[in-house]
């Protein structure tokens, strides 16, 4: 009997972590990267609010994207760009992407024993100035890919992005050959099909949906100016570009 | 692990303009370990319509013998052949007796249903393993690989689609489904059903 005494063993239990829902992606093309995430934010079957950002800004050439439980993901970006900032005042300019990457395995593994909750995923433009996709697990673990969905619609999206980014299980007629790397408004298209997909079929995606474009120096906005709402964040204009596209998600 | 997820495998049945397609894997397994590749979860009940039977495997005999007794008392009491219609309702009734012990399947139905003026119209249908029905008017999804064939069809699925552009859709849908899925793949057949003629194909899908 939980009386208060010590005549009987007594169990408590406090569980530090939730699940809050949403889903990721995030598609590198030749030299662009397109990072997105709705903004729905749940607990349980209840919506806690209708829009919390997913998907953040680092530098004009990099973006990442957190997905799992929101509190952790946001003392996680935080800290993430914190170490960018003292970055930039001891080396005078922006930290690489694949330094980002290590960087963000460095500070997931550290915490090895009570992890930080959060699928990552981060995009943006290489040195080199190619499109690049990093995804992370929870403690670090990484891997640099063309296309990446995580979070609840997972499932529903990574099979769906197989066969429209990496062309699984399609054959082409004999002499025929595929472009290497897919158009910005054919992978738009993709990643807007996605998620009104998603959210037709998962309960914890929908309400609003972000997309950051990154474009690589020197390249036009081809694909871009007929975007509806196409806004830029960039800081110096002479380097990489970084572009946001709002849209809305059904809210049922 | 769930019994509905022990032996593995996923159906899929979508409707076209003028026809309907379902589609399963080929798989039979225990858990991660593969024992066939030909194990059949799909199955002709009359000429126009074909029931697909995912979920536990000696399920899916058990209820394939009781489906084809009961279809067959049902024709000679009748004189006639069963509607896919009436066909998804005795599925349901089937399940619905089995209430507080059920069969661990969630039957797919896809079937060309024959209108009062005499002409055909698509149908499909789907139930949980009570025998809850679903008459959707898109896609029907069962089995492991449910939700990867759900977003994928999704997707994919547009309406009015024609034979042929059905059949590369729900192929489509299938493949890349279960390349997603550790339980279900080894295979994938597709059965075209239009008002007077079935197409059955086998695909080759990732044998791993």
């Amino acid at each position: 009997m939980p009386d208060g005494s010590y005549a009987h063993p007594q169990q408590r239990q406090f569980n530090p972590y939730t699940e809050n829902g949403g889903t990721i992606l995030a598609i590198a093309g030749a030299d662009f990267t397109v990072i997105a995430g709705d903004t729905r934010q749940s607990e349980g079957y209840s919506i806690q609010t209708r829009y919390a950002p997913k998907v953040f800004r680092l530098t004009d050439r990099a973006v990442l994207a957190v997905n799992g439980f929101a509190a952790d993901g946001n003392m996680f970006v935080k800290k993430v760009k914190q170490r960018l900032e003292w970055y930039r005042h001891a080396h005078a300019k922006d930290m690489p992407l694949r330094a980002i990457a290590r960087l963000i395995q460095t500070m997931l593994y550290a915490q090895r024993f009570f992890p930080y909750y959060v699928y990552n995923i981060l995009g943006g433009i290489e040195e080199d100035g190619s499109g690049a996709v990093y995804s992370f697990d929870p403690v670090g673990s990484y891997e640099r890919e063309a296309c990446r969905a995580a979070g609840a619609a997972q499932s529903l999206v990574q099979p769906f992005l197989d066969n429209q980014i990496y062309f699984k299980n399609q054959q082409l007629p004999p002499g025929q050959t595929r472009p290497l790397h897919l158009s910005l408004s054919d992978v738009l298209s993709i990643v807007i099909d996605s998620f009104t997909s998603a959210t037709e079929r998962h309960i914890e995606v929908g309400d609003g949906l972000e997309i950051y474009v990154v474009l690589a120096k020197g390249r036009g906005p081809q694909g871009l100016e007929a975007v509806r709402g196409a806004q830029e964040l960039t800081t110096n204009a002479e380097g990489d570009r970084v572009f946001i596209v709002r849209r809305e998600l059904k809210k049922d | 692990m769930s019994i509905m997820e022990y032996n593995g495998g996923s159906v899929i049945a979508m409707v076209g303009k003028n026809c309907v397609a379902i589609a399963s894997d080929l798989r039979l397994g225990v858990q991660s370990l593969g024992i066939a590749s030909n194990f059949q979860k799909i199955f002709p009940v009359t000429d126009r319509i074909f029931v697909g039977l995912p979920g536990l495997a000696t399920d899916v005999t058990t209820l394939h013998e009781q489906f084809r007794y009961r279809v067959n008392m049902y024709t000679i009491k009748e004189e006639r052949e069963i509607e896919p219609e009436t066909f998804a309702a005795l599925v349901s009734s089937t399940l619905y007796e089995r209430r507080f012990g059920p069969y661990f399947i969630e039957p797919v139905i896809a079937g060309m249903q024959r209108t009062p003026s005499g002409s055909y119209k698509p149908f499909i249908a789907a139930t949980d393993l009570i025998g809850c029905l679903n008459f959707a008017k898109d896609f029907v999804v069962a089995g492991t690989a449910s939700d990867k064939l759900f977003g994928v069809a999704e997707g994919l699925w547009e309406e009015d689609l024609g034979p042929e552009d059905l059949f590369e859709t729900i192929s489509q849908t299938m493949l890349n489904a279960v390349d997603r899925d550790t339980n279900s793949g080894w295979g994938v057949v597709v059965h075209l059903l239009t008002k007077d003629k079935v197409i059955t194909r086998t695909l080759k899908g990732r044998m791993d």
